[in-house]
C-alpha cells in the first residue's frame, strides 16, 4: 500500500513538512494526567442516551429518504417508471438516473472507468437506481416498491474462481482479471528454498468481511440558502466535505459537515456515500432538510467489506527456525469496482519477520459485487492468518516452540522501507516474551491432555501494522480563556477511540487545567481545522503531538505575559495548578486570572503542527496474542476460554480506554476466526445470503470470552514524536484468529486454515484427518 | 401530493436540557400528549373494531412514567414512536428486524426490542426507555456503571445494552458472570466492548444494592 | 419499513377464528416471526390478527395427573424460568432457554415458535421458491451449508424450532381450534414433511390455529434435555440440535425419546436408535452403535455433509452423559 492509501485520502499525498517548526520539547517522564485510566469526557452523553448522533439530528419539515437498490447481481435497466411511486402519500420528491444533480461521477478506476451516482449498468445487487423523499420512513419505502423498473438482467459472476476463467461474464471492459503490477521480492526465493533444511507449504482462505457498524450509514443535509449542513455518520468530515464539494460543484466554504458522534466506521465510513450527494440533491430540490440512512441490508450490500482471499504461502527454514525465504501468492476480488481485492495482505509476509529471501504476488479479480472498502487493518488479519499458521507449522516441524521460533527471527529494521530504516522501537520480542510469561504460555503448552472429548489448547500469533505511526497534516488549537480553562479545537473524529478524552488529557497535563474544565470542539468543518478522516490507527500518532504542541504554545505565550509581569526570566517559571510560580523561588508568583497582558487580550490561542517523524525513520506498533480454546471434537465447537493481548503501541495515553479497544480488536477478530463469512449465491443468481445480522454473524456476548488480559509493552520511544504515542486499534485485531488456529492445533492437532473455523470446518476437517485419540501426544 | 397529518412529537422527560436545541423541535406542541397524560386509569379500550389498512387509532402508551395518547398507524413500530413522534431518540436503530438489540427498551420491565414490537401491542403498557432511567440530570445506577467501567466505545449500541442490563438486574439483582453474559446476549456490540459491559453490569448490581 | 396492513384485536378465540377466515389475514402473538417474514416479503399480510386479548391462552398450569398445560401465547421466557417445566421437563427448559435472545424470548410465544416459518435464506430472500409457490428449490443446487441431510424433496429446509422437537421427546399433544372445531393431535403429527406438501410446514388448516400443549406427566426417573449446536452462541438456530427424554431403570434403558433439530424439514424422531438402546446399558459401544443407527440414511447435500458426523457426536455427547441411575 503506497503511503497516500494509507490515508484513505483521495486527493494529493499529506504535506511532509509542516509550517514553523517549534522546538521539539522534552518527552514526557512521570506524567499526572496522560496514561491515566480516566474515565471519558462524554460518557455523560453516551450513556444517558442524550448524545445526538446524525441518526438522530429531527430538523423541522425534515423529509426521509430511502433509496431503491438493483435486486440483480448484473443487469441495465431499461425503464424506471416512478409514475405511480409520485402520487402515493407524503412523497415529495423522486430522484433516478438523468433527474438534475444526479449526474456525478463515481468510482473512477484504472483505464478510464467511471461510474455514476444512478449508473444503468448496474453491476452487483445493491447498485443505487433511484431515491424517494417523503414526509415520514414508511411513506418512503412505500413508494420504493412502488417504482417500477425494467432491468435487463445480464449473466453474473460473484465467485472469484469462475470470474477468472476464460469466457466468464465480464465485470468490466478489460476483462476481470486485473493486470498485476509487479511482484515485490528481495532476494532469491528459489535460492532460498533450495537452502533450506525444511520447506513447507500451506493454502489458507479467508472470509469475505462486511464491517456492519451499528449506526446505519446515512446522513442529514440541509440548506440555508447557498450554504449547505450535512449530520453525516462517518469517520471524515473533511473527507465528506470535499467529495460533496466536488460532486455538487460548490465552494468548501459553503458545506458544513458536522460528524461529532458516530455509531462506529472500522473503515467503512472514511468516504462520503452516494447518499451524501443524494440527500443534499434531495433538500435542494424540496427545499427542506432531507434525512437519508440506508437499511442494515443495504448496509450489508453495499457499504464494503474485507476481501476474502485465498493465500498460499511457501516458507523455507533452518533447522535451528531462521527464516530463509518466504512466497506468497494472494488473490482477492473487491466487487465490481474497486482493484482492491489484495491490498497489503503480504504486509506482514514482507516485513514482520526476518527473511532475506521473499517473493509476493498479488492478483485481484472483479466480480460482480459489492465494493471492497479498507476494513480495520486492510490486508493483515489475512497476512497475518496464513504467515502466523504457517510459523506454527514450522515449529511443530522442526520441533521448537513457537514463542523461540518467532524470537529467532526478530528484524530491528524495516525490510522493505527504502534504505531499510531502523524502527524507532520494536517490542515484538518483548511482547512475545512478557506476553508468554504473563499467560502460562511454557505450563499451558506441557499439560498433558485429558482423556476427553473436549480438548484444551493453547496458541500464539504477532503482528504489526503498516501504519500507526502518524505524520503530518494535523493542525490542532488550543485556547485558554481568561479563567483558567481552555478549549480543545481538532478536525479528528472519535469513532470510538475515546479521541476527545485523550486529547483533554493531553491539555491538562501541560496545562494543568482540570478535565472538567475542557470544552472540545471536533470533528466539524464549520469549526475545526482539516484532518484525515480517522482510520489507519492513525489518529493517536498524528493528533497528539499536535495538541501537545498547542498546548506548550500556549504556556509560552502564559509565561511571556507572566515574566513580563512578574520581571523574571520565563524560562524560571513553571505552572502549578492555576499559578505561574518561580521555579527558584517561590514567593514570586502570579495566579493565571491575575495576568494583566491576558486580562486584556481575553484568549490566548496556541496553535500545534504535527511535525513529520524524522526522516528515514519507521515507526510501527506491534502486538502478540494467545489464546486457549476448548475444542469439543465431537461437534466441532470452539470455545476460547481466555486471551491475553501484549502490545507494543509507544505511550498509551488512556489505560481503561486502550484496553476496551484492544479487547475490541480482539472480539472483531474471533469473529475474523470463528464466525462471520459473507455467502453469496454464486451458482445461481449471485445475491448476497447474508443480508442481514442473523446470517451474517458476528461475536455476541457469549462468543467473547470474559477472560482477557492485557499486557502493554512501552518501549519508551522518544524518537519518533513528542508524545511517543503509536496506533492500536487495527493492531488489536490482526494476529487474534491465528492465536486461535494454533491453539485449535494444539488442542487437536488439527491443522485448520480456512476461516472461519466454524463447527462445519472443523467437522470437515475431522472428517479428513482423524485427531489424535484421546490420551495420546496431541499436536506438537 | 396527499398530505396526512401527523400526530405531534411530545416532549421527552429526562435529560432534555442536556441535548441541542434543535432535537427538541416540536416538543412545544405538548398539547396533545399531556391533555392526554390527563386521562387517568384509562386501560387500551376493547376493540373488536378493525382498525383499516393505513388509518390510524388512539394508543396509551406510559413512557418513562408518563402517559402518552398517541395517534398511530398500525404498521408502525414502537420504535419509531419513540423516536419519531416522542423524540426519544436515546434508543437507537440498528437492523429494524430484531438482530442486534440496538432499540432495546423495556416493556413493563422486561427487556424488549422494540423495533420488533408495534406500537399497538404495547397499547396500555410501561415503556421504559435510556432518558427513563434519569432522575432528573442524574445518570441511574446501571448508567453510572456503564460510564465508570467504560462500558462503551463508539457509544450506538450503549444505551441498548443499558436497558438489557436493566432489565437483567431487575429480574436477576445478583446476577454471576454466566447470567450476565446470558442476559446481554440479545445485544450486539461491534466494537467489542463485551468484556466492559460484563463489568460495568456487576458494578451497577452493586450500586443498585447500595441504593445508589 | 413494513407495508400498510388493517389491525383487529379480537376478544374471544371464537372471534379471532372468523377473523382469521378472512384471506391474507395473519396471527400476531409476539409478532417476532411475523414482523420477519413481513419485512422480508416472505407472505403479504391483509389484515393481522392480534391475540393481545385472549388471556386463556396464556400461562402454564398442571393438571392433578401432573401433566403440563402450555398456553400458546405463553412466551418461552415464562416457559423457560417456570419452576415446573424446569424441575420435571428439563428438555422443554433447556430448548427454551437456548431460543433466540433474552429480548425475542421475553417477546415470543411457544405456538409462534412451534409454527414459526423456516430460515432458509432463500425462503426469506428475493426467490420465488417452491416452498413458497414457485417453480424451484435454490437450495438444492446452491448453498445448502445449513439445509436438511433427512426428510428432504422438492424443499430441503430444516424447521427451526427449538421448542417442538423437546416436546416431541417429551411426548407432548398440541391442541387446535378451527372452522371445523378442535382436536388434539400428537405434536409428532403436527409437522409436514416436503414430500407430502411442499408449502407448508404443519398440518394447520386454512383458519386453524394452535391453543396450546399438553405434556404428560414425566415418568419417575425420567431425565431431559436438548443440547443445540450452533455457529455462535446467541440467536443463532441449530446447526443441529438434540432432545431427548430418558428412563433408567436398574442401570438400563427403561424408555427413550430422542428429537434432532435442525437437520431435516421437521423435528426428526430417532426411533430406529430408540428401538437399539431401550432394554440395554448405555454403555459406549452401544452408544457408539446408536450414533451411527442415528446418522444411517441421512441424504446430505453438496455443503452439508459435516451434519452426518456433527448427528453422529451428538449422540455420542447426549447419550454418553446420561447417569446410569
Amino acid at each position: 500500500m503506497k503511503d497516500e492509501e494509507l490515508y484513505f485520502w483521495n486527493g494529493p499525498l499529506p504535506e511532509t513538512q509542516a509550517p514553523a517548526p517549534a522546538p521539539a520539547p522534552e518527552p514526557w517522564g512521570e506524567t499526572k494526567v496522560v496514561g491515566k485510566p480516566v474515565t471519558r469526557i462524554d460518557a455523560y452523553d453516551r450513556v444517558s442516551g442524550s448524545a445526538q448522533y446524525p441518526s438522530d439530528v429531527i430538523l423541522p419539515d425534515m423529509l426521509h429518504a430511502a433509496i431503491l437498490s438493483c435486486p440483480h447481481a448484473h443487469a441495465m435497466v431499461k425503464k424506471v417508471d416512478t409514475s405511480a411511486a409520485e402520487k402515493m402519500p407524503g412523497v415529495r420528491a423522486i430522484l433516478k438516473d438523468g433527474d438534475v444533480g444526479t449526474n456525478v461521477p463515481w468510482f473512477a478506476g484504472r483505464g478510464g472507468f467511471s461510474s455514476r451516482l444512478f449508473d444503468a449498468h448496474c453491476r452487483y445487487e445493491g447498485d443505487e437506481v433511484a431515491v424517494v423523499a417523503a414526509d415520514t420512513i414508511y411513506q418512503a419505502w412505500d413508494a420504493v416498491r412502488a417504482i417500477k423498473v425494467e432491468y435487463e438482467v445480464l449473466p453474473q459472476v460473484t465467485s472469484v474462481e469462475e470470474a477468472m476463467k476464460p469466457g466468464a461474464p465480464a465485470v468490466r471492459d478489460g476483462g476481470n482479471v486485473i493486470p498485476p503490477g509487479q511482484p515485490y521480492t528481495r532476494g532469491d526465493v528459489d535460492a532460498g528454498f533450495k537452502a533450506s533444511d525444511v520447506v513447507l507449504e500451506l493454502t489458507c482462505t479467508t472470509p469475505c468481511e462486511l464491517h456492519n457498524p451499528m449506526e446505519l450509514h446515512g446522513c442529514v443535509a440541509k440548506w440555508d440558502g447557498p450554504r449547505l449542513t450535512i449530520w453525516e455518520s462517518t469517520q471524515g468530515v473533511y473527507a465528506v466535505q470535499t467529495g460533496v464539494a466536488r460532486a455538487l460543484n460548490i465552494p468548501l466554504a459553503n458545506i458544513r459537515v458536522i460528524g461529532h458522534y458516530m455509531g462506529g466506521g472500522f473503515g467503512a465510513k472514511l468516504s462520503p456515500g452516494k447518499y451524501s450527494v443524494l440527500a443534499s440533491v434531495l433538500a435542494r430540490k424540496t427545499g427542506r432538510p432531507v434525512r437519508l440512512f440506508l437499511s442494515r441490508e443495504q448496509v450489508c450490500l453495499s457499504m464494503g467489506n474485507r476481501p476474502a482471499n485465498t493465500i498460499t504461502l511457501k516458507a523455507g527454514a533452518k533447522k535451528d527456525g531462521t527464516l530463509v525465504a518466504l512466497q506468497s501468492k494472494v488473490v482477492g476480488s473487491g466487487g465490481a469496482y474497486s482493484d482492491g481485492g489484495t491490498g497489503s495482505v503480504d504486509y506482514v509476509i514482507r516485513e514482520l519477520y526476518a527473511c532475506p529471501n521473499v517473493r509476493c504476488e498479488n492478483q485481484a479479480i472483479y466480480t460482480h459485487a459489492g465494493p471492497e472498502r479498507p476494513f480495520r487493518a486492510p490486508g493483515h488479519p489475512q497476512g497475518a492468518w496464513a504467515l502466523e499458521i504457517m510459523l506454527d507449522h514450522l515449529a511443530a516441524r522442526l520441533g521448537i516452540d513457537p514463542i523461540a521460533l518467532r524470537l529467532r527471527n526478530i528484524t530491528l529494521v524495516s525490510q522493505t522501507r527504502n534504505g531499510n530504516p531502523k524502527y524507532t522501537s520494536t517490542g515484538f520480542a518483548d511482547c512475545l516474551k512478557k506476553g508468554a510469561d504473563t499467560f502460562g504460555w511454557a505450563e499451558a503448552r506441557g499439560r498433558k491432555p485429558a482423556a476427553s472429548h473436549l480438548r484444551r489448547g493453547v496458541g500464539v500469533a504477532g503482528g504489526m501494522w503498516q501504519g500507526g505511526g502518524g505524520s503530518p497534516p494535523s493542525t490542532a488549537i488550543v485556547k485558554l480563556f481568561a479563567d483558567g480553562s481552555a478549549n480543545l479545537n481538532m478536525g479528528a473524529s472519535d469513532i470510538g477511540c475515546g479521541t476527545k478524552t485523550w486529547g483533554a488529557q493531553i491539555v491538562a497535563e501541560e496545562l494543568g487545567v482540570p478535565l472538567e474544565r475542557i470544552s472540545i470542539e471536533h470533528a466539524d468543518t464549520g469549526t475545526t481545522q482539516f484532518a484525515t478522516p480517522s482510520g489507519g490507527s492513525k489518529t493517536v500518532p498524528t493528533e497528539s503531538p499536535a495538541i501537545r504542541s498547542a498546548a506548550i504554545e500556549v504556556k509560552q505565550q502564559l509565561f511571556a505575559m507572566a515574566a513580563e509581569q512578574l520581571k523574571l526570566p520565563a524560562a524560571d517559571l513553571e505552572l502549578r495548578g492555576a499559578e505561574v510560580v518561580s521555579k527558584t523561588d517561590a514567593t514570586k508568583k502570579v495566579a493565571i486570572g491575575q495576568i494583566q497582558a491576558f486580562g486584556r487580550r481575553g484568549v490566548i490561542v496556541g496553535i500545534g503542527y504535527r511535525l513529520p517523524n524524522p526522516p528515514g525513520s519507521a515507526v510501527n506498533p506491534f502486538g502478540v496474542q494467545f489464546a486457549e480454546v476448548e475444542v469439543n471434537t465431537k461437534t466441532g465447537e470452539i470455545k476460547v476460554l481466555r486471551f491475553l493481548a501484549a502490545h507494543d503501541s509507544g505511550r498509551i495515553l488512556n489505560e481503561k480506554m486502550c484496553r476496551n479497544q484492544v479487547f475490541g480488536g480482539v472480539t472483531m477478530g474471533i469473529g475474523f476466526g470463528l464466525t462471520e463469512d459473507r455467502v453469496m449465491d454464486d451458482k445461481q443468481l449471485g445475491k448476497l445470503l447474508t443480508v442481514n445480522l442473523h446470517d451474517y454473524k458476528m461475536p455476541t456476548a457469549l462468543d467473547a470470552p470474559a477472560d482477557k488480559t492485557m499486557l502493554f509493552v512501552d518501549p519508551q520511544d522518544h524518537g519518533f514524536s513528542n508524545t511517543g504515542a503509536k496506533g492500536i486499534g487495527e493492531p488489536a485485531t490482526i494476529p487474534t484468529a491465528p492465536a486461535i488456529a494454533n491453539a485449535v492445533f494444539h488442542a487437536t492437532g488439527l491443522r485448520l486454515t480456512d476461516a472461519p473455523m466454524s463447527p462445519a470446518r472443523v467437522l470437515r476437517a475431522m472428517a479428513a484427518q482423524k485427531p489424535a485419540p484421546a490420551g495420546q501426544k496431541r499436536g506438537e | 401530493m396527499d398530505h396526512e397529518d401527523k400526530d405531534k412529537p411530545a416532549a421527552a422527560t429526562g435529560g432534555v436540557s442536556r441535548r441541542g436545541f434543535i432535537t427538541s423541535v416540536g416538543s412545544g406542541a405538548i398539547g396533545v400528549a399531556a391533555a392526554g397524560a390527563l386521562v387517568k386509569g384509562a386501560p387500551a379500550e376493547a376493540q373488536t373494531e378493525t382498525v383499516k389498512a393505513g388509518e390510524v387509532s388512539t394508543i396509551t402508551l406510559t413512557v418513562n412514567g408518563r402517559r402518552q395518547k398517541l395517534l398511530v398507524e398500525a404498521r408502525w413500530s414502537l420504535l419509531y414512536v419513540l423516536r419519531d413522534h416522542l423524540g426519544l431518540t436515546g434508543t437507537k436503530v440498528g437492523c429494524e428486524r430484531g438482530e442486534c438489540g440496538a432499540c432495546t427498551v423495556l416493556i413493563d420491565g422486561q427487556a424488549r426490542y422494540a423495533c420488533m414490537t408495534l406500537a399497538v401491542e404495547a397499547d396500555g403498557h410501561e415503556i421504559t426507555t435510556v432518558e427513563g432511567l434519569m432522575t432528573g440530570e442524574e445518570l441511574g445506577p446501571t448508567q453510572k456503571a456503564f460510564a465508570e467501567e467504560d462500558a462503551f466505545q463508539c457509544g450506538y449500541c450503549t444505551p441498548g445494552q443499558v436497558m438489557a442490563a436493566e432489565g437483567l438486574l431487575r429480574a436477576t439483582p445478583s446476577p454471576t458472570l454466566d447470567q450476565i453474559r446470558q442476559g446481554m446476549a440479545g445485544n450486539i456490540c461491534r466494537c467489542g466492548t463485551y468484556a466492559h459491559i460484563f463489568k460495568a453490569v456487576s458494578k451497577a448490581a452493586d450500586l443498585k444494592r447500595q441504593g445508589r | 419499513m413494513l407495508r400498510t396492513f388493517a389491525y383487529v384485536r379480537p376478544g374471544s378465540v371464537s372471534e379471532a377464528l372468523k377473523q382469521l377466515e378472512e384471506r391474507g389475514a395473519r396471527i400476531h402473538a409476539g409478532g417476532t416471526d411475523l414482523l420477519g417474514c413481513l419485512r422480508d416479503g416472505v407472505f403479504d399480510a391483509q389484515k393481522v390478527v392480534s391475540l393481545v386479548k385472549l388471556e386463556e391462552l396464556r400461562g402454564i398450569t398442571t393438571g392433578a395427573d401432573g401433566e403440563l398445560r402450555i398456553g400458546a401465547l405463553t412466551t418461552i421466557a415464562e416457559i423457560a424460568a417456570h419452576p415446573a417445566v424446569v424441575e420435571k421437563f428439563g428438555a422443554l427448559a433447556q430448548a427454551a432457554s437456548v431460543v433466540a435472545s433474552p429480548q425475542l424470548r421475553n417477546q415470543g410465544t411457544l405456538g409462534g415458535n412451534l409454527c414459526q416459518r423456516p430460515r432458509c435464506w432463500y425462503f426469506r430472500g428475493d426467490y420465488a421458491c417452491t416452498r413458497k409457490g414457485g417453480e424451484m428449490c435454490y437450495a438444492v443446487g446452491g448453498e445448502n451449508q445449513y439445509h436438511c441431510i433427512f426428510g428432504g424433496g422438492a424443499c430441503v429446509i430444516v424447521h427451526p424450532s427449538d421448542t417442538a422437537p423437546a416436546l416431541i421427546a417429551l411426548d407432548a399433544k398440541v391442541r387446535l381450534i378451527g372452522p371445523k372445531g378442535a382436536r388434539v393431535i400428537p405434536l409428532e403429527q403436527f409437522y409436514v414433511l416436503p414430500e407430502k406438501d411442499a408449502t407448508r410446514e404443519t398440518v394447520l388448516e386454512p383458519g386453524e390455529m394452535v391453543m396450546g400443549v399438553l405434556v404428560p406427566a414425566s415418568a419417575a426417573g425420567q431425565k431431559s434435555g436438548y443440547r443445540k449446536v450452533r455457529a455462535r452462541g446467541s440467536w443463532d438456530f441449530a446447526t443441529a440440535g438434540l432432545a431427548h427424554a430418558v428412563t433408567m431403570k436398574a442401570g438400563k434403558v427403561a424408555d427413550a425419546r430422542l428429537v434432532l433439530s435442525g437437520v431435516a424439514p421437521a423435528p426428526w424422531r430417532l426411533p430406529a436408535v430408540e428401538k437399539l438402546i431401550i432394554g440395554q446399558k448405555l454403555d459406549a459401544k452401544l452408544i457408539t452403535r446408536a450414533a451411527a443407527a442415528a446418522v444411517a440414511g441421512a441424504k446430505p447435500l453438496e455443503h452439508n455433509a459435516y451434519k452426518v458426523p456433527l448427528v453422529h457426536g451428538l449422540v455420542e455427547e447426549v447419550l454418553g452423559g446420561i447417569p446410569a441411575a
